[in-house]
């Protein structure tokens, strides 16, 4: 006001209380919506007539030319007779200008200037001068005139409010010239557009931190020639503010929340605030939300800790960040962030809060955000979804200039709403989808077991798709007598049904393998379970995958005879790479999926040299999109052909070389290196079907194991070779054979050519032989009954001697 | 396996401070074989355990000087003798003497100390063997017939079991005698092949002749195991080397050797004890050269 006050001063020091010009804002239909304190002493009436109708107030004629441009939204200006309040006429200079919208059509009000006609006003070329200065330059509106080189003549204060600048310092200067600094173009061009056109135009935009909506028609001298332009700008701040955050908002839905993730939409979440509502930005979760747990309660007064799942800065790099991201950063209690988690409710902050100082004061980077970059607002927004709170999102700003509102507090408490509804629907499917993969893992062997007969390496690869997991599975089974099973199979479908069938599958395959069942009947056996599982279960072709129509490959190595027997259910079939580097796929009958029944399995036996490499695998690694089987074996041998020494290398550049990148489905791999039981580690004896040679027999255990050095093993050696011995010549039938084996321990087998059992496995009470075996139970680390093609093995297992210098095989 | 010296020394006092045993093993042919030399090394091994030196001698005879030089002047406390006959000259000579002598091998007298492989047995387990695979008709060969009439008691042995077995199983068994050099061996498979073509086992007692028994079976079509096994009586460390390996009992060299010593040094420390015997038994390392018999009607597998 009192530069405002100034202004009119300085501008008409001769009239200084002369009512000369009053400004009148009128709509359309002649009512007035303005009324200026000149036009008070001009006319009389006090700005309470603001609502009543001009015509009336002023008593003129409404079929008068100048209601007729008002009502029409046309300029006019003219001589026209009026009646003062106190009923005197007064005959005055009247102008009419309308207000246009950027297309040049009348906006429905039009500002009405009056002054005292004289004759001198109108030979000094228009209306009063004075009368014009004073309404001018008291204008609520930035009102400012320019000539036709666009050099400003005569503007208001709050036009030098609004360019941050003196007003009385714009006269004659080019608008170019006086731009502040950050506002576009824009403006200009349309202000040479009308000074060259002659139309109205219209111009949105931002001056500093203000929106402004600015109007501007050309002024034509008599001959109809743009002598200059004027231009009148409306504070629009408040509307667009609001405009721009309903775009957010907008915005916000289509961009928050497009994955299932808890970190991607985290840094959506902030990608989307910064630079629009915020300059700096950071998205804190609890530890157990990003594992897909619900974020455990916290002692309200208790520092809360929180991992950085996301930041965005308008300028990377500033300010510098307290905690990196997926570092957890502790917030004491009184922190803004802290509060609002205990609250539960955004909050507002910033240097006024003196809770905000302390915490900031407190932390070196944190201080030198205030000092050096310049942060002085904040916000703090829980993210709560669903009765939750995940964590919280902290807003920040720090170049430019507003403090947060009230407005921006809401509009970020509804983003933070829709980013962590998004962040817990992501967490649940984490949950569903880590209990999936748990189930999974679980399910599989986590360490390679002990075993000599081959080394190993295996992958289970979860698919990328929706749950990722599946019933692939693969098992490394030690056998007795050192030989190893190696299995591979594959249930049909994806998920915790499919898993859950898998376990069963597995349990069931490792069980007969215990029984040391050949591979052909094992998979019998497996066979007929599955069709009784399924009868049981009642599965029908909607329900749940089940085991049936799982494939399954069994593998039985033994590293004495270096012979590998193997027998598939409908399972692709493995890929070995000899020593040689020659690479073939084993050429096995299939025969048929598990739970199909009625076709018998066959064996195929090979023969494979020391450190050949066979390599099992379910159907997920040759059967990347678009490829038939063909290829994708073919494919497999040329990895398998480039192996590596090492087995875990072996593994990666498989599935690095034949998977790609997201593999559609789940693939089990496992890689086996095969190892040879030289004769220095194994002695086999034929032995008569005479109890004499018992004696024989003992002895000659004995002599071996003075020959491997393990003497100290020799009783309990004796004392099982007797048993054993004796057991298969009464009980027995030829060819009755001794065999002792020298590995991670001393295994002692006698076969014979009978296939009766003496008895269950692991029999605690037997008749006069089955003592024996009692005995040889106790004094061994385990025994057992294998039946093979000609009869039966009953082995026995002992513990190397610790102090043999052959502990380590 | 190491005794302690002290204690050896202690329980062997010195009589005559000689602390030297002899060994007289005369070499087949001219030379040592593989095998003798292991003996060699592992008896004076054994030996040296009761801090004995070993005097080594030739001598296959009772005249032969170098065997009467290792009996003069005390230079040895005893003698281990080897490569036993049934009837051996030396063997009568040192009981007359009464001269304490271990032999390897057994002697054809009474009152003798000695160790030896029951080849009896051993003979027999090969029928046996065989027989549990199904085979019938079975070839025994056997050293050469100069060695056998030489009265080496191992070859006698052998083949009284190889009859033992084939008698009380009810089979078909020929004996062939066979010199240790491949053609021999050769020779020796057409023959046991034309006498009789069904058979399809050979037990040998024939080591060296063994590379030739192979040759002629290839030469016969005959795939070992496949068609025709084979079983030694007795195989050294060689039995690996062969395609495919011999199934046959590992000469125990070791046991043995540690046997004669110990034999020895009771019969040195306490020399009124009762003489004592050390019959071994090994049993047949089954390695690949013996399979199951597919002619015959039998046959378990």
């Amino acid at each position: 006001m009192a530069q405002r006050g100034s202004a009119v001063r300085e501008n008409s020091p001769a009239h200084p209380a002369s009512p000369d010009l009053a400004t009148v804002i009128v709509s359309a239909q002649g009512t007035v919506l303005g009324w200026s304190d000149d036009a008070q002493r001009l006319l009389g009436h006090s700005p309470e007539v603001v609502g009543h109708a001009v015509t009336g107030l002023l008593a003129v004629d409404t079929s008068h030319a100048a209601w007729h441009a008002l009502a029409n939204g046309e300029s006019w200006s003219g001589r026209l007779a009026v009646r003062h309040q106190d009923g005197r006429r007064l005959d005055v200079g009247m102008r009419v200008c309308p207000s246009l919208d950027s297309e040049g059509k009348a906006h429905g009000w039009s500002v009405m200037t009056v002054a005292p006609y004289s004759p001198g006003n109108e030979a000094a070329g228009g209306p009063d001068r004075v009368g014009l200065e004073r309404p001018f330059a008291q204008a609520s509106v930035a009102l400012a005139t320019f000539d036709a080189e666009l050099r400003y003549q005569r503007v208001n204060s709050l036009v030098g409010k609004m360019l941050g600048t003196e007003a009385e310092q714009l006269r004659g200067r080019s608008y170019a010239d006086v731009l502040p600094d950050g506002a576009d173009g824009g403006w200009l061009r349309r202000l040479r557009q009308v000074a060259r056109t002659g139309s109205p135009a219209r111009y949105d935009g931002y001056l500093g931190d203000r929106a402004w909506n600015i109007e501007m028609w050309s002024v034509k001298d008599a001959s109809g020639r743009v002598c200059g332009v004027g231009t009148a700008a409306f504070d629009n701040t408040e509307q667009h503010g609001a405009h721009q955050r309903l775009a957010l908002l907008n915005e916000a839905g289509a961009r928050i929340g497009a994955t299932l993730e808890v970190g991607r939409t985290a840094r959506e979440l902030a990608d989307l605030v910064v630079p629009r509502l915020a300059d700096f930005v950071t998205v804190d979760l609890f530890d157990a939300v990003v594992e897909g747990e619900e974020p455990p309660a916290w002692e309200v007064g208790a520092p809360v800790l929180l991992r950085r799942a996301a930041y965005s800065s308008a300028v990377e790099g500033v300010p510098e960040l307290a905690v990196g991201l997926g570092a957890v950063d502790t917030y004491p209690p009184f922190s803004p962030p802290a509060r609002c988690l205990a609250a539960g409710r955004p909050l507002l902050s910033g240097l006024d809060d003196p809770d905000f100082v302390r915490w900031v004061e407190g932390d070196e980077i944190r201080s030198a955000g205030v000092h050096r970059d310049g942060i002085h607002s904040g916000m703090a927004v829980p993210l709560r979804a669903r009765g939750i709170v995940l964590g919280v999102v902290v807003l920040w700003r720090w170049s430019r200039p507003g403090s947060f509102q009230r407005d921006d507090l809401l509009l970020a408490e509804e983003l933070a709403g829709r980013a962590a509804v998004s962040m817990d629907n992501a967490r649940r499917y984490t949950r569903e989808r880590t209990t999936a993969l748990t189930l999974q893992r679980s399910l599989l062997p986590q360490v390679r077991p002990q075993q000599a007969a081959v080394e190993v390496a295996f992958r289970y690869l979860p698919a990328s798709s929706d749950p990722g997991v599946g019933g692939d599975w693969f098992d490394v089974i030690p056998l007795s007598g050192t030989r190893v099973a190696l299995v591979v199979g594959d249930v049909v479908g994806h998920g915790v049904h499919a898993s859950a069938a898998m376990g069963r599958l597995r349990t069931a395959v490792r069980t007969l393998a215990d029984v040391d069942l050949p591979p052909d009947e094992l998979l019998t056996h497996v066979d007929d379970l599955v069709t009784h599982l399924s009868d049981d279960d009642g599965v029908n072709a909607a329900g749940p995958p089940g085991e049936s129509g799982a494939t399954c490959l069994y593998a039985v190595y033994d590293p004495v005879s270096r012979r590998c027997a193997l027998a598939s259910a409908g399972h692709p079939p493995p890929s070995i790479l000899y020593p040689n580097g020659t690479v073939t796929t084993v050429g096995l009958s299939p025969g048929p999926p598990l739970g199909v029944g009625g076709v018998p399995f066959e064996v195929t036996d090979l023969e494979l040299p020391e450190s050949s490499l066979i390599v099992l695998h379910t159907d997920g690694l040759i059967q990347a999109v678009g490829q038939d089987l063909d290829t994708g074996f073919a494919q497999l041998r040329d990895s398998l052909a480039a192996a590596s020494p090492s087995l875990e290398d072996t593994c990666d550049n498989l599935a690095g070389s034949l998977l790609p990148e997201r593999p559609p489905d789940d693939v089990a791999l496992l890689v086996a290196r095969t190892r040879a039981l030289h004769t220095d580690q194994v002695a086999t004896w034929s032995l008569p079907a005479d109890p004499e040679v018992v004696a024989d027999a003992r002895a000659q255990a004995t002599r071996q194991l003075a020959a491997w050095g393990l003497e100290a093993a020799s009783f309990v050696t004796e004392l099982v070779v007797s048993e054993l011995v004796t057991n298969a010549i009464r009980y027995g039938e030829p060819p009755i054979q001794l065999r002792l084996i020298r590995d991670r321990t001393l295994i002692c087998e006698v076969s014979d050519g009978s296939s009766t059992a003496p008895h269950l496995r692991r029999a605690r009470t037997f008749d006069e032989g089955g003592r024996g075996l009692l005995l040889v139970a106790q004094v061994t680390q385990g025994w057992g009954t294998r039946h093979t093609g000609n009869g039966k093995t009953i082995w026995a297992e002992q513990l190397l001697p610790t102090s043999s210098r052959w502990a380590e095989p | 396996m190491k005794r302690g010296a002290g204690a050896a020394a202690e329980a062997v006092p010195p009589a005559d401070g000689t602390r030297a045993l002899g060994l007289v093993f005369p070499p087949a042919d001219d030379h040592y074989t593989e095998m003798q030399l292991d003996f060699v090394g592992r008896i004076a091994e054994a030996a040296q355990s009761y801090d004995y030196d070993v005097l080594l001698t030739t001598g296959s005879e009772v005249g032969d000087p170098p065997f009467q030089r290792v009996l003069t002047r005390n230079r040895v406390a005893g003698v281990i003798l080897m490569e036993i006959k049934l009837t051996d000259s030396r063997v009568d000579h040192l009981m007359d003497l009464g001269f304490p002598f271990v032999t390897i091998g057994q002697p054809g007298v009474e009152d003798a100390w000695w160790v030896d492989l029951d080849f009896v047995a051993l003979g027999r387990n090969c029928v046996r063997h065989l027989a549990d695979l199904g085979h019938s008709r079975i070839a025994f060969v056997n050293r050469s017939e100069q060695f056998f009439r030489s009265t080496y008691e191992s070859a006698h042995r052998g083949l009284e079991g190889f009859n033992q077995g084939i008698e009380e199983l009810g089979l078909n068994g020929r004996m062939y005698f066979c010199g240790d050099d491949v053609a021999s061996g050769e020779a020796c498979l057409e023959q046991i092949l034309r006498d009789d073509p069904a058979t399809t086992a050979v037990a040998t007692l024939s080591e060296a002749s063994l590379g030739g028994l192979y040759r002629g079976l290839r030469r016969a079509g005959r795939v070992v195991p496949r068609d025709f096994s084979v079983v030694g009586l007795m195989a050294g460390r060689w039995a690996e080397t062969v395609a495919p390996p011999l199934t046959a009992a590992e000469e125990p060299v070791g046991e043995i050797s540690r046997a004669a010593v110990e034999l020895m040094m009771e019969r040195l420390k306490s020399p009124g004890t009762p003489p004592r015997n050390v019959l071994l038994r090994p049993l047949i390392s089954i390695r690949a050269s013996t399979g199951p018999c597919r002619s015959a009607p039998d046959a378990r597998f």
